[in-house]
């Protein structure tokens, strides 16, 4: 494709990668699915690594990391969001949140470059568990009739409201909700990964026509580079503070 | 560790280049393309421009390649990245309720604890400290306030003693003066007595030698008293 002269590549061959094994099956492996096993075995060896060593007054090494990240979301999110009881969710927080941002980090890592959550596959399928649980939890803790009831016929709203209310209520809590969950992460990991080829490109382009010229455009992938760190940590902790907010709402109709 | 590394290089290693990913547009119509050109030759070994021509003109042709240009839409997910990506987290959240998460946080609430039961025995440890201080003052003040008494009192009964001796000692003096008087008074007494005695002895011994006269004793002692006093009157 040929944007302003210079060669851009068809948006498929950003994110769509050819299968390495089982070519042709529905098992098939490509570099996204890689990205999700890395994203596994990395967690994991954190938290398997952390959770050996031996309990010291200072945490040394990964424990760090893995303890530093199950105060974040104990604190920042299980507590801001649910409360106490919302503490029982903690495993599956962290398991999301971690999963998610060694899924986007790798949008950073030289050689790799690629976030895998700028496929749609892992942000739909973790939104659609998310809406089954927060339902679940919702029809557990108030029933189904108090569940359905308080969440279409919001309490304290006026009678004649219920009319413009319910509707929105319906389509926003029981079909938006999960796509929109999906969809943030997705656009934004697709987004950053637009930008980062697009200032690499640049960045190629220029420097094989005037050098100097490239000077610019690397500063901002530089720049962008960071800005990539930050948003993948951002949406990986967004992503879970808003499934803590929709269990923390089933739990707790509003009043 | 060591496996977060092989799965990072596994990465890098069999994934290849996005470039390298499907078929380019080019690849496509070209490969369309000579499908289309093999379809229409059909069993001939030679393609003619007329062949070339005729599918380069024809309309299903140019549709089939229109569709190299329709990119697949990157929002629907692929199946098979949904199976890998959905397993990836089913394992994941297995390995993290069943391990890694109760590892972690067990360790951290025991730290917790641990500092909790710390800070309890160091607040405990100094409550001791502090009452075992407060009975030291209490201990110290006790003493101070004993030793001021006892030497008050070391003072008073020196005082008292003092006077009680004082007062022993003068009275013992003036007994003892008194005495002394008494007894040289008595001894004076005495003397006047044995001198008067002895002077009267001498002196009748004297007279009666000197007289030889038949005074009877009691006439003598007499008059003998009677020359002592003269005597003593002439001397005193």
């Amino acid at each position: 494709m040929n944007v302003l002269a210079l060669d851009f590549p068809p948006i498929t061959h950003l994110f769509e990668w050819p299968d390495i094994l089982f070519n042709g099956t529905w098992y098939a492996v490509n570099k996204t699915s890689l990205i999700y096993m890395a994203a596994v075995v990395i967690t994991a060896a954190i938290f398997l690594s952390a959770g050996r060593k031996k309990t010291s007054l200072v945490p040394v090494g990964v424990q760090h990391v893995a303890e530093a990240g199950v105060n974040f979301i104990e604190e920042s999110v299980v507590m801001e969001t649910i409360g106490p009881e919302g503490k029982k969710y903690m495993p599956f927080l962290t398991t999301m949140f971690f999963f998610i941002l060694f899924s986007n980090i790798f949008e950073v890592i030289p050689g790799i470059q690629f976030p895998a959550n700028s496929r749609m596959a892992v942000p739909i399928t973790l939104a659609l568990v998310v809406w089954l649980i927060y339902n679940f939890v919702g029809i557990r803790s108030q029933g189904l009739v108090g569940y359905f009831k308080n969440s279409l016929f919001p309490p304290g709203v006026p009678k004649a409201l219920y009319l413009i209310v319910t509707p929105i209520e319906l389509v926003s809590t029981f079909v938006v909700r999960p796509f929109s969950l999906a969809i943030r992460l997705w656009a934004n990991m697709v987004a950053g990964h637009l930008l980062l080829v697009t200032f690499a490109i640049l960045t190629a382009a220029l420097w094989d026509a005037t050098y100097v010229g490239a000077v610019a455009p690397f500063a901002m992938l530089i720049l962008m580079t960071g800005f990539e760190i930050l948003v993948s940590v951002l949406q990986a902790f967004i992503f879970t503070i808003l499934t803590a907010v929709y269990i923390g709402g089933s739990l707790h109709p509003a009043h | 560790m060591v496996a977060s590394l092989v799965s990072l290089m596994s990465i890098v290693a069999f994934a290849g280049p996005a470039s390298a990913s499907g078929e380019s547009v080019g690849s496509c119509v070209a490969e369309k393309f000579e499908e289309s050109l093999h379809h229409h030759q059909g069993e001939s070994d030679h393609v003619t421009s007329e062949d070339i021509h005729h599918v380069a003109h024809d309309e299903a042709v140019q549709d089939e390649l229109e569709a190299c240009l329709e990119a697949p839409s990157p929002i629907l997910p692929e199946l098979t990245e949904i199976i890998w990506g959905g397993a990836a987290f089913l394992i994941l959240l297995v390995i993290m309720v069943k391990k890694g998460f109760p590892a972690v946080k067990g360790a951290m609430d025991a730290r917790s604890e641990k500092i909790r039961a710390d800070l309890d025995a160091a607040e405990q440890a100094k409550t001791d400290a502090q009452a075992v201080q407060s009975d030291y003052e209490a201990q110290l003040a006790d003493a101070k306030t004993e030793s001021a008494r006892i030497i008050e009192e070391a003072r008073v009964t020196a005082d008292q003693l003092r006077t009680d001796l004082s007062v022993q000692a003068e009275a013992s003096i003036a007994e003892m003066r008194e005495k002394a008087a008494a007894d040289v008074e008595a001894q004076k007494a005495q003397a006047i007595a044995d001198l008067r005695a002895e002077v009267s002895g001498i002196a009748l011994g004297a007279a009666e030698r000197v007289v030889q006269s038949s005074l009877d004793a009691d006439a003598q002692a007499r008059l003998i008293d009677a020359y002592i006093d003269e005597v003593t009157g002439s001397n005193g």
